[in-house]
């Protein structure tokens, strides 16, 4: 069913995005280059990608080898190098949507948010509904606290990558960002139709269920995302909402459970000092917080630790 | 095939919910925050500075603040601050605030047309704000201190004794109207007995005015100029660049009341560049949303001493 709409998407897609599909005009070059990229050996496509190669390209050909040399250097951890390869692209074929596209992924992957909206901007006005800009797009949004702009792009991006739990998961945060709760709760279940395994995913319905005050089902999605090789993040969650459940013995036996594994654990630490106070035992909670509290300590855990023990040893 | 290859690779969503110690202990701490009962946290005041048409950055700042969540149980503001304070703690909604932003001018409701601004140094006198008192009822529909969501205050001087005056009762329109009645423009207010003009003069970022209101730990947004960016070429514009620097030297000591301060860069926007509205409320947005993180560990900070009241809380022995 899914190859087949998708199908019909790319046959729906405008003019713009046909080249796709069938290809510009090209002396066809560039595909022994682009099979090494399929194969996924960077190495070999850079080292193909000579001078002298490049030079005898043109059209589709050149404007895919500069797409293929900043992939592969990207891939290599040459970030910088890939952006100048992408800029010279961007130079030479400026409505490209696929350089423009990349990029603004480059920009945006450090941080360059407002370098980046440019560019999937600029690709927006030749392709309006390209999934990479709206991504693109949707998270800087999402960063920069416009949450409204950044769900309708997620939306926009949607129509092409429905076959993305990943995509599916970020709106869902999103969403749960605007207290969506129930658009939230249909992106969930279609990033679980398609990844029903995958932990991110049960953890963030945790989150969705906590926020809107189910925390018995909650603590349930943690447990199954624990099941499902969840890591110690998941777990830390566990201790902490086990306490705001009012389970201080519970919160007491997860935090060490953690503790086991990383003995100076903010969260768990904390989790046990607030589940000792819990139960009325505020000696053991000061015990507890003793490890955060360290003056050398400056992070907000021993900030937040030291105020507590200054109120518990004040009264 | 490269299409597919592309939809495959194309860049990876952003990271799911941060599971970090730090990150977690924050959301922790911060539902508690959010739920906890009066008195168990810091009443917060939110503080809307001065600025002319730079305060139209507060809408963004209290557009995250509100997506957020962050509590604010009382709200102050000076000038521009005082009129988006008054909507915001009249319960209008930030949508609605942003439409009435987005019309905002120097001559909103008044007529500043050159030949009045020709006049006023011709014949040396100073134009009546009545109008703009208007267009704040239009928006405010009337409304009364004592009939605010929140609690809210604004502050104007009296131009005959220098005196801030924090008005926390009475009519808002007329109230506003005074916090914003600019000096050497409009003819001072004259109201209960007092001869108001822009408070902005002597008290910029109101955080006295939010402790009257009975804020323990006050959030400010400041929108303070840049003037040395700014190149007066008339009467007016000179008079206004005055102002604006008397403002900053103001606001560099006030803001060392408040708890905590949200600055979006709008220093460079001139108080006649209206066209610049949504980029000063998206970069109330922006600076917003990358202080957040920083201003609810500064309000956890500040509460959980008397959270700490409902955990249990024995005598350490």
């Amino acid at each position: 069913m899914r190859p087949v709409l998708l199908l019909s998407l790319m046959l729906l897609a405008g003019p713009a995005r046909a080249w796709r599909l069938w290809g510009e005009a090209s002396d066809k070059k560039i595909r022994p280059v682009q099979e090494l990229n399929d194969a996924r050996k960077p190495r070999e496509v850079l080292a193909a990608l000579t001078p002298d190669f490049v030079q005898t390209l043109r059209g589709t050909d050149l404007r895919q080898a500069y797409i293929l040399m900043g992939d592969n250097l990207d891939l290599l951890g040459r970030a910088d190098e890939a952006l100048g390869v992408y800029q010279l692209g961007v130079k030479l074929f400026p409505k490209n949507v696929d350089l423009l596209t990349r990029q603004g992924d480059l920009l945006h992957r450090t941080g360059l948010d407002e370098q980046a909206r440019v560019f999937y901007m600029k690709a927006l006005v030749y392709e309006p509904r390209h999934f990479g800009a709206q991504l693109g797009l949707a998270e800087i949004d999402r960063r920069s606290g416009f949450l409204d702009r950044s769900a309708s792009h997620y939306e926009i991006a949607l129509e092409t990558l429905d076959a993305r739990a990943d995509i599916w998961r970020s709106y869902a945060e999103t969403l749960l960002a605007q207290r969506d709760w129930a658009t939230a709760d249909l992106a969930l279940e279609r990033a679980g139709a398609l990844e029903p395994n995958n932990p991110e995913g049960i953890v963030l319905t945790a989150f969705a269920r906590r926020a809107r005050g189910d925390m018995t089902g909650a603590l349930l999605a943690l447990d199954e995302a624990l099941a499902r090789g969840a890591g110690v993040g998941a777990r830390r969650a566990k201790a902490l909402w086990l306490v705001e459940a009012e389970r201080p013995a519970e919160a007491l036996d997860e935090a060490a459970l953690i503790l086991k594994e990383s003995p100076g654990d903010a969260a768990a630490l904390w989790a046990r000092a607030r589940a000792q106070l819990a139960l009325g035992r505020s000696a053991e909670a000061l015990a507890e917080l003793a490890p955060l509290t360290a003056a050398t300590r400056q992070d907000f855990a021993a900030r937040a630790a030291r105020t507590l023990r200054d109120r518990l040893s004040s009264r | 095939m490269i299409f597919l290859l592309a939809l495959l690779l194309a860049a990876p969503a952003a990271a799911a919910p941060d599971l970090s110690a730090e990150a977690l202990l924050r959301d922790h701490l911060w539902r508690e925050v959010r739920q906890a009962p009066p008195g168990r946290r810091p009443k917060v005041g939110l503080v809307l500075s001065a600025g002319s048409l730079r305060g139209v950055a507060h809408v963004g700042v209290i557009q995250a603040l509100e997506d957020a969540g962050f509590p604010v149980d009382s709200v102050a503001g000076t000038s521009m601050g005082a009129v988006m304070g008054a909507m915001y703690a009249s319960g209008m909604p930030i949508k609605k605030i942003r439409e009435f932003a987005a019309t905002i001018n120097v001559g909103s409701g008044n007529d500043l047309s050159s030949a009045r601004l020709i006049s006023l140094l011709l014949f040396d006198k100073l134009l009546s704000s009545e109008k703009t008192e208007i267009m704040l009822r239009k928006g405010l529909g009337g409304i009364r201190f004592d009939q605010t969501l929140k609690p809210f205050a604004c502050v104007s001087m009296d131009v005959y004794t220098g005196e801030a005056i924090i008005f926390r009762d009475g009519d808002v329109a007329k109230a506003v109207r005074a916090s914003m009645n600019l000096p050497g423009i409009f003819k001072p207010l004259e109201y209960r007995h007092r001869f108001l003009v822009d408070g902005g003069v002597v008290d910029y970022i109101p955080v006295d005015a939010a402790r009257l209101l009975g804020a323990e730990w006050t959030i400010a947004s400041v929108t303070e100029t840049d003037y040395t960016t700014s190149r007066p070429e008339n009467v007016l514009e000179s008079l206004l660049q005055v102002i604006d620097i008397r403002g900053a030297y103001l606001s560099h000591e006030q803001r060392k009341q408040a708890n905590f301060l949200i600055e979006p860069p709008v220093g460079d926007i001139g108080m006649f560049e209206d066209h610049r509205i949504v980029e000063a409320i998206e970069k109330g947005i922006i600076t917003a949303s990358a202080r957040l993180e920083a201003a609810k560990e500064s309000l956890i900070l500040a509460s959980v001493p008397k959270l700490t009241d409902g955990w249990g809380v024995k005598a350490a022995k």
